[in-house]
């Protein structure tokens, strides 16, 4: 009982500063009489996303599709990879470089490159966007997990005689567990945030992010901030799915 | 002039809860000025709760603690007392002068004194040529010297180490022993020790303090008389061996007393 | 050669290669590679490889000499490289800005634990608030920001929100850093009785700073990407932002030279991300090679 509290306890700042900053926020634009091109009351936002539920969720199906596409696909390359580098050291060498550099390169110099070679109706370039940023996340956590074993275990391990696959199975995966655990809970958000992001450069129309510049464009700013609270949501989606993922593999019986 | 009182100090960590301990009960000690005491016992015997009661990094749960005169509390505010770990503890990105330095920065002392007062040490410790070093250039003797060093920094007429010689070999860790000796000779300060080691408290003392577990407390006091001077002949010496054995014999009659009564209940 | 600059060298000459292998298997594709994309599975995952769709690597290149517009005296590279410049400025402003917030916050985050559980999770929320919202809001306050002289320039728009999405890592960073001074140092802080604000200049943000570097390595090219965002959507001329969204109108009948802006792009995020390293290597010389990730 009293954890249960203790757990409540520590939201409450969190839930306290939203409310008031919400209320805050209501306030300023109703006092000063604020327009909606300078800032839009949470009120007419709110109004907003309920009148138009039918087509935000539509959208937000689309960019979430993206998201969860490219998240299954980026994590699934990204720890095929950690495995071939953890076998391969040398890879490494050639590889990092490489991965620091594309990691500098901003986002949407990849995205203009992948519209351009695709037709205009493809989901495909948002899909390749967040494949490759959820499989860098992935892929450099989960070698670290696969890499960074403890010496005493593998050496325990060799004198089992045991070979570098029976070490693989039974002390690095076990390892390297929690690391794709991180992994996701960094690369969820940000694949939520990679499909939109990519929407603003050109190509489909459908998702959430194309609905927001299009909105703002036409001055819709309520509209518009509506869609972008369905990508807030969204995201926050995302995130709880990875937290509630780790938290059920630690009930499992695994590691700390 | 007594130096450290304890005075009927208790502490009990979680008070209430399921996992409440009661690391100190009803501990009474008094340190004299000059005296090198040890605290000695086995885990969880509350040696070094019990430091770090006098330390003021605590608060005991009832009793008080006086050092130098003044409570515990102010005597850290008053920079009383030199402390030193088992890690040296030593700041990475500064070098070997600046680390010792460090309290003195601390304390609003000026640049050329700062200096001064650091060229001294790393003479007392006997690594002069090493104040431009940085701490992972040193071996882990040296460093533990360097963390004294700092200890002893603002001259404070009180010492506290919490087995600073654990982490070393046992040929250095008897070279750090007599160092430390000739150190404290040279500057008339307290010590309050705290180890694992029995030969080490006994090399070391005027007075062995023997302590238990569950709850923590002192059991004996043995008075150590192996004469002022240290020498490297010391440990050859038959009273050494027979202090020893008066150590481990309070200590083991205290770990009887728990095994022949089934004390060890969890 | 030291040993610092070999791996440097062998980094640099690493990652050329890298790029050569890029380039080669772009141009592989592009030979081999169906007209009009394919389909794996009945998935329409080939891309086209036409002149408009891709470009010969050769062709980006050379695009860089000729001039910009038919009949103009500034070539491709003049226009690409000004473009850049005006971006890095205003990326470097949006990193300091977002650097001193980023830290002012994580520094609050530290001292107050209650203002880190209020804040710290509608921090993480905010950064999937789209900058493309965001833009026009920060023009507009802008616009309508006086104090005494000092009127709003318009670049300072995009600096801003080249801050905002670089805070969000610094102080991540920073947060995790100074929360990891090991605890005896903390002890000998508390023995010393000194205060909060010396424990923090003196341990914690010393202890800090092998974290403090890549967040500022993520800060600086999240700084980029923002500046650029913000400079095509709020329209903003000078930038390569700007140049980008320019060259790509001309898509069709000049399909190389968006490229050519694209590496511009790319140079800047690439030189941000390396001028911190750069720092980092010079502030950590003394320190022992350790990896912190």
């Amino acid at each position: 009982m009293s954890r249960l509290a203790t757990t409540l306890g520590k939201a409450v700042p969190a839930v306290v500063f939203g409310a008031a900053f919400l209320g805050f926020w209501e306030w300023a634009v109703r006092f000063f009489e604020l327009k909606p091109y300078f800032l839009t009351a949470p009120s007419s936002i709110w109004q907003q996303f309920t009148a138009n539920f039918d087509l935000i969720r539509g959208a937000a199906t689309v960019s979430g599709t993206n998201a969860l596409i490219g998240l299954v696909a980026g994590t699934v390359f990204g720890v095929a990879m950690s495995f071939v580098l953890s076998r391969f050291r040398i890879l490494n060498q050639l590889i990092t470089p490489l991965a620091i550099a594309l990691n500098a390169i901003p986002i949407f110099v990849l995205v203009a490159v992948l519209n351009n070679m695709y037709s205009i109706t493809s989901e495909i370039p948002r899909r390749i966007m967040v494949t490759l940023v959820v499989y860098f996340i992935v892929l450099v956590n989960v070698a670290r997990g696969l890499t960074q074993v403890s010496p005493t275990h593998v050496e325990l391990m060799r004198s089992y005689a045991a070979s570098d696959v029976a070490i693989l199975r039974k002390v690095r995966i076990p390892n390297a567990v929690p690391f794709l655990f991180t992994a996701l809970k960094i690369a969820a958000p940000a694949a939520v945030i990679t499909a939109f992001v990519s929407e603003y450069f050109g190509g489909s129309q459908n998702g959430l992010g194309s609905r927001i510049s299009s909105n703002i464009a036409n001055s819709k700013n309520a509209a518009a901030w509506a869609y972008v609270l369905a990508a807030c949501l969204l995201g926050l989606l995302f995130y709880t799915v990875s937290v509630v993922m780790e938290s059920l593999n630690r009930k499992g019986g695994a590691n700390q | 002039m007594t130096a450290v009182s304890v005075r009927n100090v208790s502490k009990v960590f979680n008070q209430g809860q399921s996992n409440q301990v009661d690391a100190l009960s009803d501990v009474a000690l008094e340190v004299k000025q000059g005296e090198f005491v040890s605290l000695i016992g086995p885990s969880g015997c509350g040696k070094s709760t019990l430091l770090r009661l006098i330390a003021n990094l605590l608060e005991p749960t009832a009793g008080e603690v006086v050092v130098n005169g003044k409570t515990a509390a102010q005597a850290r505010l008053d920079q009383d007392y030199g402390m030193a770990f088992q890690q040296a503890g030593l700041f990475d990105w500064r070098t070997v002068r600046k680390n010792i330095e460090l309290p003195l920065e601390l304390k609003g002392w000026d640049k050329v004194n700062r200096m001064a007062r650091a060229d001294e040490m790393l003479q007392l410790v006997q690594l002069p040529e090493f104040g431009d070093h940085y701490p992972w250039q040193l071996s882990g003797g040296m460093q533990q010297r360097i963390a004294i060093a700092r200890a002893l920094a603002a001259h404070p007429p009180l010492l506290l180490m919490d087995e600073p010689f654990g982490a070393l070999d046992e040929m250095t860790r008897e070279y750090m022993q007599g160092e430390l000796l000739r150190i404290c000779a040279a500057t008339g300060t307290t010590v309050v020790f705290v180890t694992h080691s029995i030969p080490e408290a006994v090399y070391l003392s005027n007075r062995v303090v023997v302590m238990s577990p569950r709850p923590g407390r002192i059991t004996k006091l043995i008075e150590v008389s192996l004469g002022a001077e240290r020498s490297e002949d010391t440990r050859n010496r038959t009273s050494f061996f027979e202090a020893i054995t008066a150590v481990r014999e309070g200590l083991r009659g205290m770990h009887a007393a728990h095994v022949g009564l089934g004390n060890d209940d969890r | 050669m030291t040993p610092i600059i070999r791996r440097a060298a062998v980094r640099t000459a690493m990652f050329v290669v890298a790029l050569a292998l890029v380039a080669a298997v772009w141009e592989t594709y592009k030979a081999v590679g169906p007209e009009d994309g394919g389909t794996i599975l009945g998935v329409r995952i080939l891309p086209r490889t036409s002149e408009y769709a891709m470009p010969h690597v050769w062709d980006m290149f050379s695009r860089f000499s000729r001039p910009e517009v038919r009949g103009s005296e500034r070539t491709v590279l003049d226009a690409v490289t000004a473009g850049a410049w005006f971006s890095f400025r205003l990326s470097v402003a949006g990193f300091l800005l977002g650097a001193l917030i980023g830290v002012g916050l994580a520094v609050l985050m530290a001292r107050f634990k209650v203002v880190q559980r209020g804040v710290l999770p509608y921090l993480v929320v905010s950064q999937t608030v789209p900058l493309i919202a965001l833009a026009p809001l920060v023009v507009s306050w802008g616009g309508r920001l006086e104090v005494g002289p000092f009127v709003w320039p318009r670049w300072l728009s995009a600096s801003v929100l080249g801050a905002f999405l670089a805070f969000f890592p610094i102080a991540v960073g920073t947060l995790r850093g100074l929360a990891a001074a090991p605890a005896a140092s903390v002890e000998l802080m508390q023995s010393y009785a000194a205060s909060w604000s010396k424990t923090l200049f003196k341990l914690r943000f010393p202890t800090a700073v092998p974290y403090m570097v890549p967040a500022f390595r993520l800060g600086a090219s999240a700084s980029v990407i923002g500046v650029v965002v913000a400079e095509i959507s709020t329209g903003l001329k000078g930038g390569i932002g700007r140049l980008i969204i320019e060259y790509a109108r001309e898509a069709t009948g000049d399909p190389a030279k968006v490229y050519t802006a694209i590496f511009g792009a790319a140079i800047l995020g690439l030189v941000m991300a390396g001028a911190v390293v750069a720092v980092d290597v010079v502030v950590m010389r003394n320190r022992p090679k350790e990896a912190v990730s």
